[in-house]
This record gives structure tokens, sequence and C-alpha cells, in this order.
């Protein structure tokens, strides 16, 4: 008999603290909440610092960027990835056709038509940006921050939208081009 | 406003049919009551939702602004699931049996929706003051009980049959203490109507304290525990929420339904909630009476303070159900009868007693 009052009144006092200690925290909610309203507000990431000195490696794997104003349509890149999801077209041009040059001071030579790449296939492997002449193609952020701001967030609706398109010559301008009077050209 | 009202409001304006006109006050009371119970749904789910994430230390439903960001503080967030839920597909299980499968959600429904036919909003608010009322719901809201186990039976589900006979169980278990707290209400009210029960209530006892039947004696104070506790086991919500289990069960009896079917589950929870607490209000603390004899009575007030007190109870009982785990089979049954059936006998032995020295 003993017991069986025991038993009841223990039950009541710890259901009561349980009572308390959920009150408590529902009215110190705003304070002490652990959720964070991801699109709004972002945790900071953490440096990435592997030990080493070389830059390269403290590389992001983040999203492949291409200055496509300092490519010279070299190809070395879509030669370099593994899974080949680097697709570059490069129009042969007039010789007189001046196309600018790089930053580094290369004359262009070839016009870049077509330069997708399809970041639903690429491994991250940063295979691509080693062989760069121009240092054109690299991963953002990072050592590259200035270059391009860390993007790591590029989710789409649709597949396709995942497939990057560089190039940035339209139809016109490789008509208008490639149709100037034909001149005798070197080969590359 | 009882049907009767409304009925003779009719009669004075168009002079036809008396039937048509019964029916039509019905339909109009019919309307009025599932609103309540859709609105009360609506407000109920969003207040569990976000209670149950501050006391977890999270924030519930949120949004910047409307749009697909379910409004301010996640405040549609309620109607985006409505909307969600009415757009599902109503899956009906091959091998169910057709015809009970599809019922079943709407008799639980009305097991609720009916007994709120007696549920006294305020001094006028009534569909029907009938002079049996307590003994109506009591008797009604146990129907719901036939809805879960045709529910069960008819998915063809080894756990929905687990949770059909597990709430069946526990129903029944839980309605013995919890009208025997009751009886020992009726002992000092001496009536089974339930504007009856709340008029008794009037006035002050101690001087101080207002004259409800929680306050009367130390007796039915340990009754009106009694019948919430039975209560909340009565509306299968934590910790009595054995049959539908969600670790155990999947989601014992509802395991088989989606959509709009689904819905009228979540519908009848939230509007046996509603019973519940409106009994508990109407039969321990007071119903529309004001917490201050003769301070802001009338009959909005009267309204008012039975929707404080209602809303009071329904976060208890959210508070509840975010606090304690569950009970076990065995436990449960332990509680029922070796622990509230002894203390509601020897209460209602007591109010007996009281009622016959103390008057």
């Amino acid at each position: 008999m003993k017991n069986y009052f025991q038993n009841i009144w223990q039950s009541i006092t710890t259901l009561l603290i349980g009572l308390g200690i959920t009150i408590k925290h529902m009215f110190k909610a705003r304070k002490g909440n652990v959720t964070l309203q991801y699109p709004e507000e972002k945790w900071p990431r953490p440096e990435r610092n592997i030990g080493f000195d070389p830059k390269n490696y403290n590389i992001i794997r983040s999203k492949l960027h291409v200055d496509i104003d300092d490519c010279i349509g070299c190809r070395k890149c879509e030669r370099a990835c593994p899974v080949g999801c680097i697709k570059i077209d490069a129009l042969k041009v007039p010789k007189e056709t001046d196309l600018g040059l790089t930053s580094s001071g290369t004359t262009k030579r070839l016009l870049i038509s077509r330069f997708d790449i399809d970041m639903t296939e690429c491994m991250f492997c940063n295979l691509c940006t080693y062989p760069c002449p121009e240092d054109c193609i690299f991963m953002t952020g990072g050592p590259n921050s200035e270059k391009q701001p860390l993007d790591y967030e590029y989710s789409q609706y649709d597949r396709s939208r995942l497939i990057f398109k560089f190039a940035n010559v339209t139809k016109n301008d490789i008509r208008r081009i490639t149709t100037a009077p034909p001149v005798q050209q070197e080969i590359l | 406003m009882t049907i009767d009202n409304i009925i003779q409001w009719f009669q004075s304006w168009f002079p036809v049919n008396v039937m048509v006109l019964f029916i039509t006050s019905v339909l109009i009371a019919a309307v009025v009551i599932f609103a309540i119970m859709a609105v009360n749904a609506l407000v109920a789910v969003y207040a569990e939702r976000k209670i149950s994430a501050f006391m977890q230390d999270r924030v519930g439903p949120m949004g910047q602004g409307p749009g697909l960001h379910a409004g301010k503080w996640g405040l549609l967030q309620t109607i985006a699931d409505t909307i969600k839920l009415i757009l599902k597909e109503d899956i009906i299980p091959k091998a169910a049996d057709k015809k009970l499968f599809i019922i079943a959600p709407f008799i639980i429904f009305l097991g609720a929706f009916i007994a709120l036919a007696a549920m006294p909003f305020g001094p006028y608010l009534i569909a029907s003051d009938m002079n049996i009322g307590i003994f109506y719901i009591l008797a009604v809201s146990s129907f719901g009980v036939i809805g879960i186990i045709l529910a069960a039976w008819s998915s063809d589900n080894k756990w929905s049959l687990y949770g059909g006979m597990r709430s069946a169980a526990q129903i029944i278990s839980y309605e013995i203490p919890a009208a025997l707290s009751l009886v020992s209400v009726l002992l000092l009210t001496s009536t089974l109507s339930m504007q009856g029960i709340i008029q008794s209530q009037a006035g002050t006892v101690w001087g101080f304290l207002p004259n409800w039947n929680i306050f009367n004696n130390p007796f039915s104070f340990l009754a009106f525990f009694i019948y919430f506790i039975a209560g909340v086991a009565e509306t299968n919500r934590t910790p009595f929420d054995i049959p539908e289990a969600e670790s155990e069960l999947v989601a014992g009896f509802h395991t088989e339904y989606s959509g709009m079917r689904w819905a009228f589950f979540f519908l009848s929870e939230y509007g046996n909630m509603l019973v519940v607490c409106g009994l508990t209000v109407v039969a321990f603390l007071g119903g529309w009476q004001s917490p201050i004899a003769g301070v802001m009575e009338g009959a909005w007030w009267g309204l008012f303070w039975f929707l404080t007190k209602l809303t009071a109870t329904i976060f208890i009982m959210i508070w509840f159900r975010w606090t304690f785990p569950r009970l076990r089979v065995d436990q449960l049954m332990n509680v029922a009868w070796k622990i509230l059936l002894p203390i509601a006998l020897f209460n209602l032995f007591g109010v007996a007693i009281w009622t016959l020295l103390v008057g």
C-alpha cells in the first residue's frame, strides 16, 4: 500500500519537473533556439587551409568558372577532363581579324563559339585547371576569390540549367567574323 | 441561440412548413459547428507546431513573407497544408474493405461533430440545450471508437489493426474514470443540462475563489485532474497515443489513409480535443462564468471567458504532448484500472459524503 502511494507521488513530482523544463524552454525560445533560417542566414564558412604553402592546394571544390575573355581556345582543359564534361568549339578566324589580347598578353587567334561545362557530370577533380596556360579556368572561391567569389549553392529546378554556357559570342558575331574575306591561314 | 430559437425567429418571418424550418435551422447550426471545428483545427495545428518548436528550442514554421514561404512567422502554414491535403491523391488499398474504408473517417468525425451540438459556448450560444446534455456528450463521443475500429479493420493491415484494437481498449478503459469523475460533479450540481451545470457554478466560495466545481471541495479538485488525464487518453494524444504510436505502428489506424480522408482523422482529433476541453471547462472550470463574480458578465463576455478557458486547457494538452514520453500498453492499462479508477471511486464516495454533510 505504501509502495502504491509512493509510486503515484513519485510519478506526479517527476512529471511536474518535466513540465517545468518544457515551459522554461518555451519562454526563452527566442534566445536559445538552435535553428538557422537557411536561405536568409548562413553559417560562416570555415577557413580552408590544409597546411601547404602552394596556394593551389587550398583550392575549394566549388564550381568551375571560366574567364572567357582570357580563353585562347587551346582545348587543354577539355582533353584533361576525365569525364568529358567540358565541351569547346573554337572557330578559325581570318588572319586580319583582331580578337584582342588576354590579360597576360597572349594574342587570341580562335573564336570560342561554345564553352559548356556540365556541372552534373563534373567530379570536381580540378584537373582541368592545371594545364590552362592562361589560368582562365578555375574553381570559384578560395585562392581565386578575388577573381570570382565563392559560389557553391547553384542548385536548379532543371538538370539542363546545370550546363553552364560561358561562350559569349552570338550567332551574328560568328557569321560576321567567319565570313570576312577569305585569307590564307596559318595552321596553328 | 439554440436551434429552437432559430426556428422561432424564422417562423416569425417565413410562415412555412415547420419541417422545412427545422431542417434549415439544423443545417445552420451544423455549418456553424463545422466552422468552429475547422477554425479550431487550423489554429490548434499552428499553435501545436509553434509551441512544440519553442519547447524544443526550434523556431517552427517560419517564413519571411507571403508566397512560398507560408506567410510571416509561418502563419499560413496550416492553410498551405490543407490545400496540399485536398490536392493529394485519395488512395484506397486493393485489399481494403472499400465501403468501410470510405466511411470510417467520417464516422470518427461524426463523434466529435455531434458532441459539440450540446457544447455551450456562451450563455445563449448552444445548438441544443437538452436536459441530458452531459450524458449525451459522454454517449456520443464514444462513437469515435467505432470509426477507429472500422478504419483499422477495413485497412487490412496488421499495424492498423493493432492500433485500432489498442485504441478501443484504451478508450473503453478511460471512459470509466472519466465518467465517474463527471458523476461526482453531477452530485454537486444535481442537473445533467450543460447550461444548468454552468449556472450552478455562479458566485464565490471561501469568500474569494469563484464557485467553480474544481474549488468546491477537495474531492472535486481531485476529480478535475482525473477527468483531464482520462480525457487526454480519450483523445488518443501523447502520452496516451499508443493507437498511432509512430515508432511502433507507423501511424496506427490511419496508416493506409491519405489526402482528404486522412485530414478528417486529423480534424476529428482536434475536434475531440475541443470536446474534452470544453467538457472540462463546463464541468470543472465554470464554463462561461467570469472568474470574478459579478465582473465582466454578459453574453459576449461569456463567450470570451469560455474561449479563454478552452484555449488554456487546449494549451495544457499540447504542453503534455510535448513533455511526456508515450506509455507502454501495460502501463497504460495500469494507470487506468489500478490508479485512476480507485481514486475516482473514492472521489465519488467523498463527494457524496460532502454533499450530504456540507450541502
